[in-house]
């Protein structure tokens, strides 16, 4: 069954005075918090990042359709030119982005182009982790951008998880903070707590879980991290299922798990959950061999996905409460290789969807000077990162990046 | 146990630290799946050296084990259900006289992580668990030398496109990155020509294919050293790299030992796994003998994976397991067997911790102890007529050491009061205890 607060109440009572005095008063205090969040958070901005999981091509994303080089680069997997959808007279997007052309055409989506970092790294696990971490620090990264911005900004007494990652298995580098925790959410069937039955002995182990899963004084390590993953699982638990309770989407959603990921996150964000960052991903970019009709079904699936998302936030007049940025651990290899794919490459552009700031930022990488046969970048993906974090959300951003980046125009 | 004089390596002392019930659970746990009271009782009476010696010999399977094996083998391979194949690995983990071999199978398995996802083969993926198993407690020098031939790795790092006059790097990366020496220890140029020493090193017909047309064999220039190489040779010249058996002894003291490994531990380990030629009975032998294995500053520190969590957690409370749903639950929980999230394996430790895992985890607890969804546990009402328990006190005191072997003092007055307070058999209020332990943030430790 649902667990809320009311019933979680009820129950209590039911079980008796022993279970509410065994209770932290803490908990009491968070209920509380939690309605006066409903109302505080309205017009609250959120970000939602998308990560393009395996190394995204953009050549073939973005299509310099108007330059022979890229003809030449890539007999055999070109995007034709009569088949772009054109932006200008340069450029256009693969065939199947008809949701994020529209987007672009409404004004709504920023493509920022030319994006990386200095020494590119091609390991698919190292770029993530830079781009996770926005660190180039060789040593292995324990916290992520958006995790040390939630160290420092987030209210550890705030009802609601600062953050979520949607739809994953596990928690992204990007999202894993050193004093926060934030919930992984595979989907919200599965995020209910079985307390192995509702009668009152179920009642009281459903207390007792809550009561001793909150850290203990002097607690550290592992076991710190547990206490307080179990006690934000059992809390999230709760807020999800009252805040997706009565929700009715405004958009049709395609049938792929990506999109379902966007619906329940427009869910929660409709419900007036607390949560400011939500992360997603999409996983499958890595087109070695027989790129076109993978490289092709990702694409249709990303456009849809994001286009019904903001139709959906649009019909709940919440479309400009939220940004979405995507990004990629990598570009590809200019050439294709043989066997019909591309390898791991350099720089590439990425998407924000953004009201009234649409466009294109930046030129397209030339493809006559590369770099060891990969697009150079010229806008540092920190830049984009600042931008987000202070121009959106309100954060500083040199605490959490390191050092002071170029603020950007696209928000 | 461990002093600052100590290396942490040296052999604990036990002869003065004595061998007590506690250090008994720890090492079955870390080198098993879970631990029953019997496993603990047999530890205990055995002592450390016969204990060590039993889980590094192969010891004799049942027969009733040798049958049930090989009819859930058969079932796999005749269904070409993967579902069916992680049931029957499951079941070895759980009842195999070996469970270290099994363990051992798990760690190769995640260090050399092929996805079925890819591979699309039962049966290739049941070879190469066959390989893992046959090199578990073995040389790692002759397992990364057949891996580099294995059918199902060859698919899963697109051995077939690695040709002549279009070198594939994928597996050259990952064979330095993953594989042997790990970030930072190679160049971008080891790898373009560490890869025209594999090309074609292709499959046909299911069976690995020396394709000599397709393979380079002019001079590659690796690791400073130039000649006409061969795949066989790069595995040779990546095993001299100092950086070998460092990064081989990091993962294994983190599997097994520690998250965090001092320097100092990681540098005694990779020596002796260089002193041994990469031989892993000696080195695990070494290991599990020592001071930092059983330093009560090693002891919780290791998040359970979800084969130790649902798994340990089935055989340590005597459980007849539902293999398939108990697998699926793994699944959910982040560890789907043959299934590695990606080919750098599982990372393991807090990543396997999310709101969604410790739900999952919570649920199953609830699941495990008061319902039959993933088998049933050996009745706590038998336990108790068994031990012949006089008050709540006793019972409560035999599952906390059962299930987290450590003073809990605040949890076990909670559990305490609930039990004295709770209606209804026996049984199910002892449920309702094992219940509540299994929910405890700290199980997650071992």
């Amino acid at each position: 069954m649902l667990i809320t607060r009311r019933n979680f109440l009820r129950g209590s009572t039911a079980a008796g005075i022993v279970s509410l005095a065994g209770m932290p008063p803490e908990f009491l205090r968070r209920a509380a918090l939690a309605n006066e969040a409903r109302s505080n958070h309205s017009g609250g901005r959120i970000l939602v990042i998308l990560e393009l999981e395996g190394g995204n091509d953009g050549l073939n994303t973005v299509v310099p359709y108007a330059d022979d080089e890229y003809y030449k680069a890539r007999p055999g997997i070109a995007v034709a030119r009569e088949s772009v959808l054109r932006l200008n007279d340069s450029l256009g997007f693969h065939p199947q982005l008809v949701g994020l052309r529209e987007l672009f055409d409404d004004g709504m989506l920023a493509i920022v182009q030319g994006v990386g970092y200095p020494q590119q790294d091609r390991s698919h696990f190292r770029s993530m982790d830079i781009w996770q971490s926005a660190s180039l620090e060789s040593a292995a990264p324990d916290r992520g951008w958006l995790g040390r911005a939630l160290d420092h900004a987030a209210d550890p007494q705030a009802p609601d998880a600062p953050a979520l990652a949607v739809g994953l298995q596990r928690l992204p580098l990007a999202l894993t903070a050193a004093n926060v925790n934030v919930p992984t959410i595979a989907d919200i069937d599965g995020f209910r707590l079985n307390a192995g039955g509702d009668d009152e002995a179920g009642q009281k182990r459903r207390d007792l879980m809550r009561e001793l899963a909150e850290p203990a004084s002097g607690s550290s390590g592992e076991s710190l991290f547990l206490e307080r993953a179990a006690a934000t699982a059992y809390r999230t638990a709760e807020r999800l299922g009252e805040v997706t309770r009565d929700y009715q989407p405004a958009a049709p959603y395609p049938a792929t798990q990506l999109a379902n990921n966007f619906k329940l996150i427009a869910q929660m964000i409709a419900g007036e959950l607390g949560t400011r960052i939500f992360f997603v991903s999409l996983g499958g970019f890595d087109t070695h061999s027989q790129q076109a009709g993978a490289h092709q079904a990702l694409l249709g699936e990303l456009s849809a996905a994001v286009k019904s998302f903001y139709d959906d936030l649009k019909g709940h007049g919440l479309d400009e409460r939220v940004v979405l940025a995507t990004y990629s651990e990598f570009g590809r290899r200019v050439k294709e290789n043989g066997s019909l794919g591309t390898d791991h490459g350099a720089a590439s552009q990425m998407f924000i969807v953004t009201s009234g700031k649409g466009g294109l930022y930046g030129d397209h990488p030339p493809l006559t000077d590369l770099d060891e046969g990969d697009l150079k970048f010229h806008t540092d993906f920190r830049s984009v990162y600042a931008t987000l974090l202070e121009k959106w959300l309100g954060y500083a951003s040199e605490p959490v990046l390191g050092s002071q980046f170029a603020m950007m125009d696209f928000v | 146990m461990t002093s600052a004089l100590e290396s942490p390596l040296s052999p604990c002392d036990f002869n003065s630290h004595g061998w007590t019930r506690r250090d008994a659970a720890h090492l079955v746990r870390r080198t098993a799946f879970g631990a029953s009271h019997k496993d603990i009782r047999q530890a205990l009476d055995d002592g450390p050296e016969a204990t060590i010696k039993r889980l590094l010999d192969t010891q004799a399977e049942s027969a009733d084990f040798m049958a049930r094996d090989a009819a859930l083998h058969r079932v796999a391979l005749d269904s070409a259900d993967i579902g069916d194949l992680r049931a029957w690995w499951a079941n070895r983990m759980l009842y195999s006289a070996n469970p270290l071999a099994e363990k051992m199978a798990l760690f190769w398995h995640g260090h050399f992580a092929t996805s079925n996802a890819k591979v699309r083969s039962v049966r290739q993926m049941e070879a190469q668990n066959a390989l893992f198993r046959r090199h578990a407690l073995g040389s790692f020098r002759e397992l990364l030398s057949d891996v580099a031939r294995d059918v199902a790795m060859l698919v899963w790092l697109d051995g077939n496109a690695n040709r002549r006059r279009q070198p594939n790097e994928n597996f050259a990366r990952e064979l330095f990155e993953l594989f042997s020496l790990g970030v930072g220890n190679y160049s971008e140029r080891d790898i373009k020509e560490a890869a025209r020493a594999f090309s074609g090193w292709h499959v046909r017909k299911g069976e690995f294919w020396y394709n000599s047309l397709q393979h380079d064999t002019g001079d590659k220039t690796v690791f400073g050293e130039t000649d006409n190489f061969d795949g066989g040779d790069i595995v040779e010249l990546s095993l001299k790299q100092d950086a070998a058996p460092r990064y081989l002894a990091k993962k294994l003291l983190q599997f097994f030992v520690t998250p965090s490994p001092p320097d100092d531990a990681v540098a005694e380990l990779a020596a002796c796994i260089r002193k041994n030629d990469f031989a892993m009975r000696p080195v695990l032998q070494t290991l599990f003998s020592s001071a930092i294995f059983f330093a009560s500053g090693s002891r919780h520190t290791i998040i359970k994976s979800p084969a130790d969590f649902v798994l340990g957690t089935q055989r340590t409370l005597e459980a007849r397991v539902n293999l398939r749903e108990s697998v699926r639950l793994m699944a959910q929980l982040g560890q789907s067997l043959f299934e590695p999230p990606t080919v750098e394996g599982w990372k393991g430790g807090r990543t396997w911790i999310n709101s969604a895992t410790m739900l999952g985890r919570a649920n199953f607890a609830a699941e495990l102890t008061m319902g039959n969804r993933f088998g049933q546990i050996a009745d706590p009402a038998e336990v108790a007529a068994q031990f012949g328990w006089h008050d709540s006190h006793d019972a409560v005191h035999y599952y906390v050491e059962l299930l987290l072997s450590r003073d809990a003092p605040l949890a076990r007055d909670a559990i305490e009061k609930y039990l004295a307070q709770a209606t209804g058999p026996l049984g199910r209020r002892l449920r309702g205890v094992v219940h509540l332990l299994l929910t405890l943030p700290e199980f997650n430790l071992v």
